[in-house]
């Protein structure tokens, strides 16, 4: 647990173990101990299973980019307490940009392209027939976003002119944020 | 249309028990005092209503602050002195005959009402006691140590002036990107893409509703940015008819805030004069009545005439919210200016005002009767709220609830309109703030309602209320609050300082009895304690001479800021040129660069120029791979 402390600096002693006692919820019975619970790997339904993640349109994007098995399939302890810090109030802006960048990346190429941008403006507005927007709407809309942020103009957003486009949103640090 | 938007009606009526059994859940006990949550009110309400609700309650917080701060520094210099102290008290010093029209003597006293819950409403049960300036009474400055007159004025001096500067220093904090960023920044829609999604939010409706919001919003920027390119290929005589038809609508809004503010000016002379007739005891309610119509029929008429034109949403909203404000403050400065006219005959003469220069005629103790009706104004509003909670939106969502005709299904729930509730409750710190020369308690009946209203508006937002399609950011919306705060303690603070410095107090009754003006006791005081070189000190920081050169040296130093923001400005503009040539020209020549996850050769330069190379080591390890801590510690 010292170590585990140590580690996590950004969080308190306090939310680690509230962390914890959440992350055992979602074991089987017979895994809830210390040790155990800090080995065992939670599958990524059980995960999207949490109630603070179930309305997010990014939740499954949210437990690859933290996830660290192989398959990017489940999260052990650390990765859950990683996903924790990153949300919290403690976190610095760089480092929610930094993940933001990451989660919106539904490629995992490092940058955002248009499909990129599409998939996140259609998670972004759900899928109901009236929320979507059309062809046309969505094309104009990704040729203003890149007209924007796309300082290089190679038709790509990188992670520096995507922190650069959120460090003008003074919301972005308060919206960035999940409580247990 | 943006404002047209309603939630589809295949929601169950039950998810309005789920908040409240989770908040119950969590163990939610905290109040207006409490920190619960991260800050303020806990992230299921945050969930359901968005980030602006948080912000009103953050403002509630912030004002029962500065009331209590207020009840603090009142109690501490002035009634614990007085009641350690305990003066003598002096009888009237004065034996005079007026000459009143109708040949009515000045009354003494002021009568009482039958019923006592009158009496309470209208503050004459307490009319002896602290609450109000007449009872508060002192000896000749020479006879104690402690001039209580002189902590009487500096109080409610220096408490407006602490709220002013902690208001300001909120207002700083706030301040819009913006104003520094220069010209080019227009709300981009990249910003909004990025930073939209609220992660706090769960439940599924809540996030369904927000889906709809940011849809709206990208489709409404959308359709401004189409508007724009239209504009922009107008003639000269098309630009000039838009113009006009924007004119129009703010000079019909206009004349009829200047017919509200006269309804306000004649029910408040009406109910001076009428005052005494204790079988219209509604006539004492009169004004708060009057102003209370005012701002309910007004915004209605406001939105009403705004969406004739057809305006982008955005203006649509602003120019609303701007008129609503206007009437509000005015309504209230109209109060107590015609207040001030029948009390202190200013702008007119009348011959009772001519010797004392206060209708004693009518009024014994005019201090008194200006705090009763501010008094009688808070309570008024305080009350309206409750009503409105229990005997308005109660009722309609159990309406809307039990019946499923058309005409419910588009009356639905109240909506929580967050900028109309900040209004009622800036405005009831206005009048607070008013009173606090003739009510020096009021600071504690303010405390005691905020408190209520805390649960009363949590009450109502998690049993009666929906959430509004129209979204209100967090961050401008602090910054418009702060600023509506200060305009009404600028509002508040012209009448008292007027009174305090030039009308003639009442000839028995307070502490300043018979003064020519309150703040003749502070030259009084400094002739009998100051040497007399410090009452030259003092002469001459209140003279002209002083006041010259530091204006001057204001306007330098104002001088000195403006001209530092600029050149800032211009060294932003000249940080992105750089940027962008170093970018296009590592791109050009960085292709044989391996592709670092996350990162180009280009961009790790760039992001150095942007941050002043001061987190170079950040961005150095968030190009190893992925798995190590971006800041620092090795896995």
């Amino acid at each position: 647990w010292s170590e585990m402390k140590v580690r996590f600096r950004l969080y308190s002693f306090l939310t680690v173990f509230q962390a914890h006692r959440r992350f055992c919820e979602l074991l089987p019975p017979e895994h809830r101990s210390t040790e155990e619970s800090l080995q065992t790997r939670v599958s990524l339904e059980q995960i999207l299973s949490l109630p603070e993640l179930k309305a997010n349109p990014f939740k499954e994007r949210i437990c690859r980019v933290f996830s660290t098995s192989p398959a990017r399939d489940s999260l052990s302890f650390e990765d859950f307490l990683d996903l924790l810090s990153v949300f919290s109030d403690t976190a610095t802006p760089d480092l929610k940009s930094h993940y933001a960048f990451r989660i919106f990346d539904f490629d995992d190429d490092g940058t955002l392209n248009r499909e990129d941008l599409s998939q996140l403006v259609n998670c972004l507005t759900g899928p109901g027939d009236d929320t979507r927007l059309s062809a046309s709407e969505m094309k104009q809309l990704i040729d203003n976003i890149l007209e924007e942020s796309d300082i290089d103009r190679d038709g790509t957003i990188n992670l520096s002119e995507f922190q650069h486009v959120i460090s003008r949103s003074p919301d972005f640090a308060s919206s960035f944020k999940i409580v247990l | 249309h943006p404002h047209q938007f309603r939630p589809k009606r295949g929601a169950k009526l039950d998810r309005w028990q789920q908040p409240l059994v989770a908040i119950r859940a969590l163990g939610f006990s905290g109040g207006p005092l409490a920190r619960c949550g991260p800050e303020g009110p806990p992230p299921l309400l945050i969930g359901l209503f968005g980030t602006g609700i948080q912000s009103y309650f953050t403002f509630l917080r912030f004002l029962l602050l500065l009331n209590l701060l207020t009840l603090l520094l009142t109690a501490g210099f002035v009634l614990l002195p007085l009641v350690w102290l305990r003066p003598p008290d002096t009888g009237p010093s004065l034996n005079f005959t007026l000459q009143c029209p109708g040949g009515l003597q000045p009354q003494t006293g002021v009568p009482r009402f039958h019923n006592q819950l009158w009496n309470v409403l209208t503050g004459r049960a307490f009319n002896t006691t602290y609450l109000f300036y007449g009872a508060y009474r002192a000896g000749p400055e020479s006879s104690s140590a402690y001039s209580i007159r002189l902590a009487y004025l500096l109080s409610p001096l220096a408490c407006l002036f602490l709220c002013f500067c902690g208001t300001l220093q909120r207002l700083e904090k706030e301040l819009p990107q913006r104003l520094f960023l220069g010209q080019d920044y227009r709300s981009p829609v990249s910003v909004k893409v990025f930073s939209s999604w609220d992660f706090c939010i769960r439940g599924q409706e809540a996030a369904t509703i927000k889906k709809h919001e940011i849809s709206n919003e990208f489709k409404v920027c959308l359709g401004e940015g189409r508007r724009f390119r239209l504009m922009q290929q107008q003639t000269r005589t098309q630009r000039a008819c838009h113009l006009l038809t924007y004119l129009w609508v703010n000079v019909l809004i206009g004349l009829l805030v200047v017919g509200a503010i006269s309804a306000i000016f004649w029910a408040t002379k009406y109910s001076q004069d009428n005052k005494e007739e204790s079988l219209f005891v509604l006539l004492q309610y009169l004004p708060p009545g009057v102003i209370a119509l005012v701002n309910f029929v007004g915004p209605l008429l406001f939105v009403f005439l705004i969406q004739l034109e057809n305006y982008p949403p955005n203006t649509e909203v602003n120019l609303t919210l701007i008129w609503c404000v206007v009437l509000k403050l005015a309504s209230l400065g109209m109060f107590s200016f015609s207040l001030g006219q029948t009390v202190l005959c200013l702008g007119r003469n009348k011959t009772s005002c001519e010797s004392f220069g206060y209708n004693a005629c009518d009024y014994q103790c005019w201090e008194n009767a200006v705090g009763e009706e501010l008094y009688k104004l808070s309570i008024f509003n305080f009350l309206l709220t409750v009503a409105f909670a229990f005997f308005v939106s109660l009722p309609r969502r159990l309406l809307v609830e039990r019946f499923s005709g058309s005409f419910w299904v588009w009356l639905d729930r109240e909506e929580f309109l967050v900028p109309k509730n900040v209004l009622d409750i800036v405005a009831g710190q206005t009048i607070t703030w008013m009173g606090l020369f003739y009510c020096p308690l009021l600071p504690l009946l303010n405390s005691v309602f905020i408190f209520l209203t805390f649960y009363i508006k949590k009450y109502t937002l998690m049993r009666n209320s929906k959430a509004s399609p129209r979204r209100f950011r967090a961050s401008s919306s602090t910054f418009f609050f702060q600023l509506v705060l200060i305009l009404g303690l600028l509002l508040a603070v012209v009448p008292l300082g007027y009174v305090v410095s030039s009308i003639h107090s009442s000839w028995d009754c307070g502490l300043f009895a018979n003064y020519a003006a309150p703040w003749q006791g502070v030259p009084e005081l400094m002739a009998l304690r100051l040497p007399p070189s410090g009452q030259r000190v003092l002469r001459y920081l209140g003279s002209h001479a002083f006041s010259f050169p530091v204006l001057i040296l204001l306007s330098l130093v104002l001088t000195v800021c403006v001209s530092q923001s600029q050149a800032n400005s211009r060294a932003i503009q000249r940080i992105r040129k750089q940027l962008v040539w170093v970018s296009v020209r590592w791109a050009g020549e960085g292709s044989h660069l391996a592709p670092e996850r996350g990162l180009r050769g280009g961009a790790l330069v760039g992001a150095w120029l942007l941050s002043g190379g001061g987190t170079v080591g950040a961005w150095s390890l968030a190009s190893r791979r992925r798995g190590a801590w971006p800041l620092g510690g090795a896995r």
